[in-house]
């Protein structure tokens, strides 16, 4: 009995049961991610040498900025459409609410490729928005609407303003109604409730939204690859190219190196952030 | 509440709505068509596109590697996952906090680099099979899901009631079976079905992870789309989309569907 | 400022679900009345709906003269306490305080002046910076007194304030509340599922019961003459004995139950009907061994101790009553004694079938 006791307090039955899960995330996940980080600090030529090499090509440092822009210009999409949605959605009466949740809950369990394929039907050369627009005679000539910028940013609103609807649904679920009431019985409008108490208090939430919304288009691959093509490569496509078809290893490990660290280093910063002015927190 | 939302709300949210849903009808739509190029709407109905993806050998092939990998993976996930997550909540005070950080890492990075670290680093490192560097991406990345919703389920189990079956003679191990397991079904349920769609769906770890003979579905769909412009993969598409619906269904069936949204 | 609030023959649904129905109340000027029942009663409804978060199907709301029915809730000028605080967490105790003073247009040095008197009168001007989940379940509803009371409300409604704080803490809280509300001389509405709470701090109460009012009165002719078995019950008169006369002589009237006889006065009871209820509480009922006392005879069965007396589960003719004897001689399980109806302690219902 005391030795049970002693395995329980200690928590070596917790370490023993993680263990499985853990030894696999750290041997097959952490050290080969620090491998290929460490590796490009290893460069013969010198210990930035590849970090210098990429930030001296126009290319790279173009590609790199496109992709942050991109991913913001996603971000902000889907957060202001994704939290009208999402408000509209909290207060819909029962039923409909689960049908939206639903509906938003579909596409986000049908796969990338098939999504940004979607689009690849509607916004081709022969796709259905030129027919379209010929048809209406707007146009006479077919638009290149692939292989653009806003191709991508289409595809990728498309990808993620589900994901923001759900995770938005839930913050302002969370929201009490009692201090939405209290707001109103105070004298405030609809309108001043929602300045004033409403979106205060979602802010944390449209934090995380952003968030995942930001590293989610940051690093995502088959709708640029889709929709954006060569012209418009991005960090993930890149890493790609490189690694798998110019064989540039060290390259690729580069690539992957910024990545893994600006995405980290966004996700701590603004969930440091999201939680310091979480005021539900305490 | 009572008010409504502003009707210019309304009007945006069912724009959106429209934005979601189109282009999934479009792409059912295009699946039927009878043409040799893509078009909606569809001229001539014909299922002749989904019979084509079966003669395509490499559309067979990567299926059945996909559904072997997503349940395979799936399954270890679970196996190692159902035990960190009871091990998160039980021994919540014991264990230190980084180790729940831990398990969201496979998600928190990006899967693309996941994908090529796990390719340099292990497969060509160890010369590893692909077939097991696929299995082990993929564990991976649905591991996340399961400790997530397995913890979410075990955060309402009232932990007495394990202790109430051990103080009545339960051995601990058959406790979790008798007791514990029974309660977090549902949880394990959507655990299962998260986990597999996601694998079935992912992208960024398989591209690096394929080799000759194997690939799975989403990439052989990348492929074909880059060389063919038929509606082939328009049909590979809503066959996925009626395997989610199915398991939706499921879901609805055994859960009820709001239980995705958490 | 204070203003009569009147509601009449206010119904309400919920889907189809009937929730409320026709109720008629009218709260004078200055006077707090509690609305008093069971989860359910239809009473946290009927403050929603003077508040304005419901509309009521028929029937009107009325503030001093004003029609409340139809304005949302932001117009409606009422001050609200709720159940869980809803203080907002997102702002400072101070800025929760001011924030029905900014919605009145008032300009900050104001606003910041009314608030900062209004903590100073709940004692908790020291706070005034703190957030609002840094405070204590009592520090938070003085918050949100201070933040009802400072928009000047001529009418404050309370949704169970108490109901979140420790026994200690809901008595020291609702002296204050009442002395408040007495030395505003707002017309206040206050709903609790607390009796004590609710006879404690009322001018009147009114006792509903699944949607309906079953009386509107002070707290002490509740306690002592209800006016029907419903509020009997609730109010304690655990013992309900029907009766029918058999014999008037003048004022004194001879009923009988399951052949026993009991000589009631009119004097005492006021005019008594044929069939009616006599209802008591267990110190009603004296549990007495002498013979020769008039009273119901009965077997005494489980005995409980109760600090101030000893309990008795009776059995009798006229069905399983309790009463409560003296601590000096407890009686064992199974003597036979006579139950004593003690008149000031009795009251007389209508039967229910007569009603």
């Amino acid at each position: 009995m005391t030795s049970r006791r002693f395995w329980r307090r200690s928590g070596a039955t917790g370490w023993a049961l993680s263990a499985p899960a853990t030894l696999a995330v750290i041997g097959f996940l952490l050290i080969p991610i620090g491998a290929v980080i460490a590796g490009t600090f290893m460069d013969p030529r010198g210990v930035f040498a590849p970090y210098i090499s990429y930030f001296n090509s126009g290319f790279r440092t173009t590609v790199l900025f496109r992709t942050l822009q991109i991913a913001a210009i996603t971000t902000i999409i889907s957060l202001i459409f994704g939290f009208m949605t999402a408000y509209v959605v909290s207060r819909a009466p029962g039923k409909l609410k689960s049908l939206l949740i639903v509906a938003a809950v579909f596409p986000l369990l049908t796969g990338v490729v098939v999504r940004a394929f979607a689009w690849l039907i509607i916004l081709g050369r022969n796709g259905i928005l030129n027919q379209t627009l010929l048809g209406l005679g707007i146009t006479s000539e077919p638009l290149e609407m692939l292989y653009t910028q806003g191709a991508v940013i289409i595809g990728m609103v498309y990808l993620f303003v589900p994901l923001m609807v759900l995770s938005l649904v839930g913050v302002l679920e969370n929201i009490p109604k009692d201090v939405l009431q209290a707001s109103s019985s105070l004298g405030a409008s609809p309108l001043a409730t929602f300045w004033q108490v409403l979106l205060p208090l979602a802010v944390p939430g449209l934090i995380v939204g952003a968030v995942l919304v930001f590293t989610g288009s940051f690093t995502a691959y088959a709708t640029p690859q889709l929709l954006g093509g060569e012209r418009q490569t991005v960090l993930a496509t890149l890493l790609h190219q490189r690694a798998m078809v110019s064989f540039d290893w060290v390259g690729a490990s580069t690539i992957a190196a910024i990545m893994t660290v600006i995405t980290i280093t966004i996700v701590l910063a603004m969930s440091h952030i999201a939680r310091r002015i979480n005021p539900m927190a305490t | 509440m009572s008010d409504r939302p502003h009707p210019f709300l309304i009007v945006v949210a069912g724009l959106v709505y429209l934005f979601l849903m189109l282009p999934l009808v479009i792409v059912v739509g295009a699946a039927l068509s009878d043409t040799t190029y893509l078009t909606f709407p569809p001229q001539g109905l014909s299922l002749r596109w989904f019979e084509n993806i079966f003669e395509i050998s490499a559309f067979r092939r990567t299926i059945v590697t996909s559904l072997q990998i997503a349940f395979l993976g799936t399954m270890i996930a679970l196996l190692i996952g159902i035990p960190a997550a009871y091990a998160l909540n039980r021994f919540r005070i014991e264990l230190p906090k980084w180790l729940g950080t831990l398990f969201v890492l496979p998600i928190l990075v990006p899967e693309i680099v996941f994908g090529f670290a796990l390719l340099k680093s292990f497969t060509v490192g160890t010369g590893a099979p692909i077939f097991l560097s696929l299995l082990i991406g993929h564990t991976l990345i649905v591991l996340p899901y399961v400790v997530r919703v397995i913890s979410a389920s075990l955060a309402s189990f009232d932990f007495s009631v394990e202790e109430a079956a051990i103080s009545l003679g339960s051995a601990p191990v058959k406790t979790f079976f008798t007791i514990v397991l029974p309660n977090i079904r549902a949880g394990v349920i959507a655990a299962f079905i998260l986990a597999f769609i996601t694998s079935l769906n992912d992208v960024s770890v398989s591209l690096f992870l394929t080799g000759p003979g194997i690939s799975t579905l989403p990439i052989q769909i990348l492929a074909h789309v880059e060389q063919f412009f038929d509606p082939t993969v328009a049909s590979v598409s809503v066959l996925l989309m009626f395997l989610t619906v199915a398991v939706m269904a499921v879901v609805e069936r055994t859960l009820g569907l709001t239980f995705l949204a958490k | 400022m204070t203003q009569p609030l009147d509601l009449q023959a206010v119904s309400a649904h919920y889907g189809t679900t009937k929730v409320l129905e026709d109720l008629s109340l009218s709260v004078q000027a200055g006077e707090l009345v509690s609305l008093l029942g069971a989860s359910g009663c239809g009473k946290t409804t009927t403050l929603r709906l003077i508040a304005g978060f419901l509309r009521p199907t028929t029937g009107s709301i009325q503030l001093g003269g004003r029609d409340l029915t139809r304005l949302p809730p932001h117009k409606r000028d009422i001050g609200l306490v709720f159940q869980n605080y809803a203080l907002f967490p997102h702002l400072s105790v101070l800025d929760n305080v001011a924030f029905g003073l900014k919605q009145r247009g008032l300009g900050s040095s104001e606003r910041r002046k009314r608030a900062m008197a209004m903590l100073e009168r709940v004692g908790l001007s020291a706070l005034a910076d703190r957030a609002p989940g840094a405070l204590s379940g009592g520090q938070k509803q003085r918050v949100a007194l201070a933040r009802a009371l400072v928009i000047e409300p001529p009418l404050l409604m309370f949704d169970e304030p108490l109901s979140n704080l420790d026994a200690k803490l809901r008595v020291d809280m609702r002296v204050e509340i009442r002395q408040l509300q007495r030395s505003n001389g707002t017309t206040s509405v206050y709903v609790t599922h607390d009796q004590e709470e609710a006879f404690s701090i009322s001018d009147r109460v009114a006792i509903m019961s699944a949607g309906r009012l079953m009386q509107f009165d002070k707290p002490e002719i509740l306690y002592r003459r209800p006016a029907n078995t419903f509020v009997a019950r609730f109010v304690g008169f655990e013992n309900i004995i029907p009766l029918k006369v058999i014999a008037r002589e003048g004022d004194v009237v001879t009923a009988e139950t399951a052949g026993v006889t009991l000589r009631l006065s009119q004097a005492v009871y006021g005019a008594i009907p044929d069939t009616f209820l006599l209802a008591t509480r267990p110190d009603g009922l004296v549990v007495s061994t002498d013979p020769a006392a008039e009273g119901l005879p009965a077997r005494l069965g489980l005995r409980t101790y109760l600090g101030r007396a000893y309990q008795y589960q009776c059995e009798t003719a006229a069905g399983p009553l309790i009463a409560n004897g003296s601590l000096t001689a407890p009686l064992e399980a199974g003597t036979g004694v006579k139950l004593v109806p003690m008149p000031e302690q009795c009251t007389i219902l209508a039967s229910e079938g007569a009603r």
